[in-house]
């Protein structure tokens, strides 16, 4: 096993290239050990306390059913917000999609910028963003809206772009043969072939969108968020359970729509 | 009438396209190009049309001097000459008719090209370009449906629908097999017959440039090596235009440049 020298039967040698796979293991082990102690984790700890989380658990079964007149309007508040911020993103993204490309954007510089922009817009935790927003435009739906809506631009938009850098450039070539302009070109030849792969996107983009907007009443920003985090502190564990069973089915239900419709699209 | 005089391309990375090619094509004259791969054939077309700006020299078609035409103007000047590609370059996921239409974007009016309805003289304009090359009845069908030499044709189409003086094929038959190959070439002879409408054809298939072109023009390493009608062309020239160095010796005598 560790001799890794072969001799052919014409006399030839050759040595197999030494493995890095004991150096690699050795370097993980060191690295998981730092990693159990700069975060404190015990296993003794989740021993003697895990079994807490399936007291909450059974807490929530059955969920209280009394409690569920409260959770629509928070429900349509969240599905409001993914929708309302996946849509306006989407729409968005396009232009700063198309100015981000290098193969539709002649100046390197441009595009450049556009990219930078689109990866920053990336890096902003979403969370982060919904908090940012409640104190410009206050406690409610429209901070969610916000953040969603940012997120929704740098996801679709940077998705998007890669999809038109990847595109043969040859029908856009053939476009401006005809005499269009880049626009035109744009319109006509690009359009048609990256408009299912962008609808795809923006429909997974809301249907992650929607896990996004249950949480972000955490910080204030409207949705199913704010009344789980009431429901928690008061340690109300059969309201808890209902909630997150609506949000469970709403999500399933809409993942199933979104794929269906993303499967026509193909 | 394409006139080139004088007329050297370099690109940008200092590669020489194009070097003093002097050539004269009249209107409705059926010339193939023919060369090694890089030897400058693409560079030659692109330059007719301007997608390719070219360095020193004069480039005039149908009296406009090409060098001068800026913005809106190359645009223009570019609806009368249609262009065919190897690859067909069509747009996928689009209708056959759409992709013919395309050409006619240019001149509609704003609304029209943001919303992307045509009007109905355009359509029936598109059908009988199609007609012409004898696919109208796949018209609806998207055109990544159809065979590469259903394609091709679709292409030849797109320009048609647009009336051109000129049309540049690029490789047009590369792609396809033998008897599709010919079944497209018959279509640009129909057309360069019927319509009076110049064909410059890049092609690798010399039979093929023999069986249909007017005239030949024979280019290597960005020079015009031989320029004649086809019935001039002998084995000889054919090496000559084909073999780089050693075979530059063998065949010392200048040919003749077709004048």
């Amino acid at each position: 096993m560790f001799n890794r020298k072969f001799q052919l039967a014409s006399g030839k040698v050759v040595v197999a290239r030494p493995s890095k796979i004991p150096l690699i293991s050795l370097l993980m082990i060191v690295l998981i050990a730092i990693a159990l102690q700069v975060t404190k984790f015990s296993f003794t700890t989740l021993l003697l306390n895990g079994h807490q989380f399936f007291v909450i658990l059974r807490g929530m079964l059955p969920p209280n059913l009394k409690f569920l007149p409260r959770i629509w309007q928070p429900l349509f508040d969240t599905i409001k917000m993914s929708f309302l911020g996946s849509l306006l993103g989407a729409l968005l993204a396009v232009p700063l999609a198309l100015l981000a490309a290098n193969n539709i954007v002649r100046s390197k510089w441009i595009a450049g910028f556009f990219k930078f922009f689109l990866s920053i817009l990336r890096t902003l935790p979403t969370i982060v963003v919904a908090l940012i927003a409640t104190f410009i435009f206050g406690l409610g739906t429209m901070a969610g809206t916000i953040a969603i809506f940012m997120f929704t631009v740098s996801y679709v938009g940077k998705l998007t772009y890669e999809q038109i850098e990847a595109l043969d450039m040859g029908t856009f070539e053939a476009l401006e043969s005809l005499g269009l302009t880049r626009l035109q070109a744009f319109r006509y030849g690009v359009m048609p072939q990256i408009l299912p792969t962008y609808l795809s996107t923006t429909l997974f983009s809301f249907e992650g969108n929607l896990r996004y907007a249950a949480i972000l009443g955490y910080v204030g920003a409207g949705g199913l968020g704010i009344i789980l985090s009431e429901q928690l502190g008061w340690r109300d564990y059969a309201n808890v359970g209902m909630i997150l069973t609506v949000l469970i089915v709403t999500v399933s239900l809409i993942e199933w729509l979104s794929q269906t419709a993303r499967r026509k699209l193909q | 009438m394409i006139k080139f005089e004088n007329v050297t391309k370099i690109y940008d990375n200092d590669h020489v396209g194009l070097k003093n090619v002097n050539l004269q094509i009249e209107q409705g004259e059926f010339v193939a190009i023919i060369g090694l791969s890089g030897a400058g054939k693409s560079t030659l077309l692109r330059c007719v049309n301007k997608m390719h700006e070219i360095t020193s020299g004069k480039l005039t078609v149908n009296e406009v001097d090409v060098t001068k035409l800026k913005g809106k103007e190359v645009r223009q000047f570019r609806s009368k000459i249609g262009m065919v590609f190897q690859s067909f370059n069509l747009i996928t996921r689009t209708s056959v008719l759409g992709n013919v239409l395309v050409t006619l974007v240019p001149s509609l009016p704003w609304w029209r090209r943001l919303l992307g309805i045509y009007p109905r003289s355009a359509k029936l304009a598109g059908l009988e370009a199609l007609d012409n090359v004898g696919i109208l009845e796949k018209a609806y069908t998207r055109v990544d449906q159809l065979s590469g030499g259903q394609q091709q044709r679709v292409a030849l189409a797109r320009t048609l629908v647009g009336d051109p003086d000129i049309i540049l094929a690029d490789e047009p038959v590369a792609a396809l097999d033998p008897v599709t190959a010919k079944v497209v070439m018959n279509d640009f002879q129909r057309i360069n017959q019927q319509l009076n409408i110049s064909i410059l054809l890049n092609i690798h298939h010399v039979d093929l440039a023999l069986a249909y072109a007017d005239r030949i023009v024979g280019i290597r390493q960005g020079e015009i090596v031989f320029d004649g009608p086809t019935a001039q062309v002998t084995p000889e020239i054919i090496d000559h235009i084909y073999h780089s160095h050693h075979v530059e010796d063998a065949v010392n005598e200048k040919v003749p440049a077709h004048v």
